[in-house]
This record gives C-alpha cells, structure tokens and sequence, in this order.
C-alpha cells in the first residue's frame, strides 16, 4: 500500500489537472490587463486616427476591450466587451476602421462577437460578424482578431484580419506603467 | 434666362482685362515689372519683418499696374508662382527685372507709398491693423528694426502702433480698429489672415487685401471665443451681399469647418488661402487675346453609356489646383479630374489660362467648391442660394465645366465624419444646375448619393492620404472593391493635394477583379446607366462633430 502512493498522488494531481483545465482555459493572463498605447513605427498605418491606447479589462468571462483614440483634438473612447464563454451581440461594435473609407457601421444593428483564451490565456480571440454600410447598402464584416501578450508581459500584439481585406493590420502595443496610465 | 445672359456677359466683359479696382483696358500691351524670389524663412523674429513690408508694398506698387511679382521657394504651399512668371513672359510679353533686397525695392516701389506705419512683432495683431492702415493710407509697414529702411527712402511716419494694443485681447485690438478703419474699408471683401500660429505667418495674400484696402483681422469663429465670434458675425452682417472672404482661418483658434460654415450662413463667400500670392499682379491680366476654355471632355452631352459588369474609379483632386501635384512628375499617366478654383476667373484668369494651357488630355477641369467658391450647402441661407449657385453656373460656362463638386464639412471633424448634404440642399442643386451632368460630394468620404434622370450625385469613396503606405492604399481600395461587391462598382477616389500621381499608377496596377480607370465625365454617364448604389442624404441621427451656430 505504502508503496503504491506516490503513483496515486500522480494520479490524483492528473485528475484533478483534468478537471481544472477547462476553468484554466476560460481564464487570461492577468498581465493582459491595463493600459497598452500603440507603437506606430512597428504597427500598421493609422488612417485618421493620431493615436490609440487600447485599455483592457477582465471580470470573470467577461474581458473588456476599450480604445482610446485620438485624431488632433478629438479623443473618442469605445468599448466591446466580449464574453469568452458565450457569444455577444454588441450594439456599435467598435473596430479600428479607416475612416478615409466609405464605410460606416450600420445603425442600431448588433455585431455577433464570440471570444476565447487560447495559448494558457496568453492570447485572446475574437470574432465578430460585423453589420456595415458601404455605398451599395448593407454587407457584413467578419473579422478575426487576436490579441496576443508577447513574452516578458510589457508588449501587446493585435492581429486583426477582415474576411474583405487580404492584408492583416497589425497593431503593436506597449505597457504603460500603472502609475502612469493613471494620470 | 435674360440673367443668365447678362451674367455671362458681365464674366466676359470683366475676364477680357484689368479686375479689381479699376476700368478694364481694350488691350494689354507689353509691359516691365519687377520680381523678387522670396526665400521660405516666414519666422517672426527672422524673415517675416522684410517679408511684411515687401507684401505690402507689393499691393500698393501694382495698385495701378503689375509692377511687382512675387516667386515663391520650392516648398511654398503655391507651387505656380515659377511657371506662372514664365506664362506671363511667353503669353504676355511681361519682361521682369530682379529686384534682390528690399532696399531695391524701396527704390523702385517707395513712390507709391505716402509714409510708413510701425506695427509690433511682440503683439501680433499689430500686423493685419497695420495691413489695414496700409492699404488705406497707402503706408509702407515696418517692425521698428525697418524705420531706418524706410526712412532712407524718404518715407514719414503715418501711424505707430508700438504700444497701442499691449495686453489687449484679440476682441478688443479688433473692436479698436474697426471702430477707426472699418468705415472706409472695402465691403465687399474681407482679409481673414489666419493659418499659422506660433513662431511663423505667412501672408502671402495680403497684397491683394491692400491693393483692395481690406480690413485686415484673424478673428476666432470658435464658439469657446465669444467675443470674437460676436465680433465677426458683426463684420460679416456689415459686408455687402456677395461678398467675399478672402484668407483662411487660424490654426489653433478654430476650425476651417467652424469658419467655413460661419462664413456660409452669412450667404458669403470663402477664397484662400492666407498664403495665396500674387493677386495684386495677377488680377491685371485677362485672358490672352483668342482664348477661350476648352475641357477635355470624353463623352457628349447626349452620349449614353453603358456600364460593364466591372469595377470603375475616377479620381479627383480637389485641394485648389494651384497646391496640388499640377507640376510634379506624372500627371497625365492617369485620368484626373482637377477642381479649378472658378473665382480666379475674377482676380487670376492667366493662372487659370496657364493651367489649361497645359492640360493633358487626362487632365479634366471641374466646378466648385459648393458654390463660386468654397461654401457649405447645407447652411447657406435660401434666399441667397440661387443667386449664388447662377454665378457658379455662370463660370462653369465660360470654364466649359459640366461637373460640379460639392463639399460641406459643417459637421465633419477634419476630413473625416459626416461630409453628406441635405435632401434639402440636393434638391437645390438639382433645381439651380440644370445643365449640369451630374454631381459630386465631399472631401473625405461621404455617402450622399442620388440618380435623378441621368444625372448622378456621387460621394468619395475613398479620400487618399498623401502620407498613407501605398501597399495600405492598395488594400484599402481592394477592401471597398470586396465591399461593395455588386458590379458595376463606381469607385470615386479624391486624391488629397500633394500625391503622387506615379504612385497611383502603381496602385491602380496592384487592384484585383476587373477594374477600369476612367475620366470623370465617362464615370458619370456610366453611372448614370445603371444604379448600383444607394440613394442617401443625411440623416438626422447622422453623427455631427460641430452642430453649428
């Protein structure tokens, strides 16, 4: 009996691995949390916007994505938040668009948003269906997006691909300091 | 139809010679005149002293004649200035003499000054009041640092400002002169010498304010500055009905969109910029003898076209054609539509003669901006539309222009937001442009469109940002052309100012499915043939950065 212990404290840690990995999967890197401001040398052209910080949250399942854009004067802040356990209809579903394109969100009309933790929470995924107007009426978006937090936890990647554009925008992000994402 | 008559014959009558102040005479002989080369120093406390005085001097040297021109450096937002010198050598038999420094022009142009006025670099405003004196005292300006320069050429003091406006406020410098000047200046033009703040101005127009005797101001048209604001709208309520602002908004105190739309609601109108040069001299030339405007057009009136199952882009560059990419390499690679500035036809008909002149075949003239001259449709008052809209129709006559480019970016941010019109105001110009071919909107992009019997309004897709990657550019337009997938697509591409026409053909080369590149009054007809987009305006719940006044 004595014997057989220590295989069956392996076991029991095995098991009980089993049963957490699901929560392990529902659950983000909290280093993903905080204020990220993008790098433009290394990150995909704006087009009319001057500058982005993108502000994330997690709460449970829920992850909160907030960008905070800057175009001269102007500061515009939107949220999605995305559910990585169920999907989301997000009404004004905000996407980093080039506005120098004649493509506006639909009004009133609700993007279908999924999300998940992949890579030990690391990275997270969202996909979202997103109701447009162009000039010849209404068409839909799909777009992929990952957010990926690089090794050392102080850099941020967003990878985003459109199922309409076959070149992917990426965004570089880096860490602002607590303190200072407080002023 | 009489009105329409007798307007054109006005434009004629007016474009055959001298504009401005004075009669205009049969015919323009060969003449002298001066040129100076002006360097790109506009600093304060550097080039912009001499540079005030020699643009001052300027207006009242050519008060009665061209006598003096002006060519810019390379980097000077008008690139014309060059060319233009060569235009009036070659068409008009101008012989010009370099005049070197400011002394020479002392020299040459000191007789048409009766004294000088003294303006303070430490207290900006002190310039545009002294621009005012100057034009109507016939005054040399001087920073304190140029008394000795102007003295030497026998010149008295008329007017000191040092002193006069330390610690006033904008509202009350202004308040101040309108109250000394403002009776006997023009009202039917204004000089609004704006642009830049900080360190550097560059009045490059102020010669024309002074040939004119304008009032001179760089009031806010930002509601945070109440007093200018109130301010202004009292010398817009005080100008003649028609007339003009000449200059542009600061940078920094309000908005292009803020003034613009200002400006608008008085039922005036918008010429700029502040750093426009040469107007004194140009407004002398009409039209050399022979002359007449002809457009490159590509289709006829009563052509009919049919649109093809494929991806059709026109591109259209709007900026005030003297900034843009005219004399850079590779215009006429592709077919372009250009937004001639039609109120040149009153005050700078060589320039526009030059720029048809050399004309490609690709190159395609257009009418606008909104109005004869840059206004906001949608706040224009609408007693004052049609009589505006007749003389914009009257110039797209004598300019052999059929299109007409609309823009009103009241409540736009920038070059971005809602650019889009009023059913309203589509109305109206369909009623006040009936032998027009069609329409087109915006600056950035917009989605105001509409097909009314074979004439189509169509917005920008897709606005080019001289600085945008072009292998971003190129995925942008391949993502609309994704976008809108029903064919044919009318893809109308505003190309901003300085690009660069060899890299648009690079572009063109890199976007997928069948795509035609074609001139802008061949889009019109196609579009006109089959209506595969969206017929819009704006909406009340459209979002609005500026709500207006």
């Amino acid at each position: 009996m004595v014997g057989n212990l220590p295989m069956k404290r392996t076991l029991l840690k095995f098991l009980l691995g089993l049963a957490l990995l699901p929560l392990a999967a529902l659950a983000g890197d909290p280093a993903i949390n905080g204020r990220w401001r993008m790098d433009p040398a290394r990150s995909t052209a704006l087009d009319s916007w001057t500058t982005m910080d993108l502000v994330i949250a997690t709460d449970g399942s829920k992850v909160g994505l907030r960008h905070d854009m800057t175009w001269h004067a102007t500061k515009v802040t939107a949220t999605n938040t995305v559910d990585t356990v169920a999907p989301v209809e997000i009404v004004n579903f905000f996407r980093v668009d080039q506005r120098h394109m004649a493509v506006y969100p639909q009004p009133k009309e609700a993007a279908h948003v999924t999300a998940a933790w992949l890579d030990g929470g690391r990275t997270l995924r969202v996909e979202a269906q997103v109701p447009l107007e162009t000039s010849q009426g209404n068409a839909t978006m799909r777009l992929y997006e990952e957010y990926r937090l690089l090794e050392g936890g102080n850099e941020l990647l967003l990878i985003e691909l459109h199922s309409t554009r076959s070149r992917p925008l990426v965004y570089h992000f880096t860490k602002v300091p607590e303190e200072a994402a407080k002023k | 139809m009489k009105r329409l008559t007798f307007s054109l014959a006005l434009i004629l009558s007016a474009t055959a010679g001298l504009h401005g102040a004075g009669p205009a005479p049969a015919v323009m002989p060969a003449r002298e005149a001066y040129v100076m080369h002006f360097n790109s120093d506009w600093k304060i406390v550097s080039g912009l002293p001499e540079k005030v005085l020699l643009i001052g001097l300027q207006g009242l040297a050519n008060r009665t004649a061209p006598r003096f021109y002006i060519v810019h450096a390379a980097d000077f937002p008008w690139e014309i200035t060059g060319p233009l010198k060569d235009f009036y050598e070659r068409k008009h038999g101008v012989h010009f003499t370099e005049l070197t420094t400011a002394e020479e022009a002392l020299a040459q142009f000191a007789q048409y000054a009766k004294g000088y006025v003294v303006w303070d670099p430490a207290v900006m405003p002190t310039m545009n009041v002294a621009y005012t004196i100057a034009g109507l005292e016939d005054a040399v300006m001087v920073t304190p640092a140029l008394i000795p320069l102007a003295e030497r050429h026998g010149l008295k003091p008329i007017d000191d400002l040092r002193g006069r406006y330390n610690g006033k406020t904008d509202a009350q410098i202004y308040t101040d002169a309108k109250s000394r000047y403002w009776a006997r200046c023009s009202h039917d033009k204004l000089m609004l010498m704006g642009g830049h703040r900080g360190d550097i101005r560059i009045p490059g127009i102020a010669d024309w304010g002074v040939r004119e005797k304008m009032f001179f101001h760089d009031l806010s048209a930002n509601p945070i500055h109440a007093d200018e604001l109130a301010l202004e709208k009292q010398f817009f309520s005080e100008l003649n009905p028609g007339g003009t602002i000449f200059g542009w908004h600061v940078y920094g105190k309000d908005t292009e969109e803020q003034h613009t739309t200002l400006i608008s609601t008085y039922g005036l109108k918008m010429e700029g910029l502040q750093s426009l040069p040469n107007l004194s001299f140009n407004c002398q030339f009409g039209f050399t003898p022979g002359f007449k405007f002809t457009n490159h057009h590509h289709v006829t009136p009563e052509q009919k076209l049919t649109a093809q199952a494929k991806v059709y882009i026109s591109f259209v560059q709007s900026d005030g054609i003297g900034i843009g990419v005219w004399t850079k390499p590779g215009r006429g690679r592709i077919p372009l539509a250009w937004g001639a500035i039609m109120g040149w036809v009153h005050f700078s008909p060589a320039a526009l003669e030059y720029f048809h002149e050399s004309a490609t075949p690709a190159d395609y003239f257009i009418g606008g901006l909104s109005g004869p001259s840059y206004m906001y449709p949608n706040h224009i008052p609408a007693n004052r539309f049609g009589l505006l809209m007749q003389e914009a129709s009257d110039l797209m006559k004598v300019l052999d222009e059929t299109i007409f480019e609309i823009m009103d970016n009241s409540a736009a941010d920038g070059n971005v937001g809602n650019a889009d019109l009023t059913k309203e105001t589509v109305d109206r110009y369909y009623a006040a442009f009936p032998d027009a071919a069609g329409f087109i909107n915006g600056y950035g992009p917009a989605r105001t469109r509409d097909l009314r019997g074979s004439r189509p309004l169509i917005s920008y897709d897709y606005y080019i940002d001289p600085r945008r990657p072009r292998e971003d550019v190129t995925a942008d337009m391949n993502e609309l052309i994704a976008l809108n997938a029903k064919r044919p697509y009318f893809l109308l591409v505003h190309v901003r100012e300085s690009n660069d026409v060899n890299s648009l053909v690079e572009v063109i080369k890199q976007l997928t499915g069948p795509v035609e590149v074609v001139p802008l009054d061949t889009f019109m007809k196609l579009a006109a043939s089959n209506q595969t987009y969206v017929t819009r305006y704006q909406h009340p719940d459209d979002p609005k950065h500026f709500k207006g006044y």
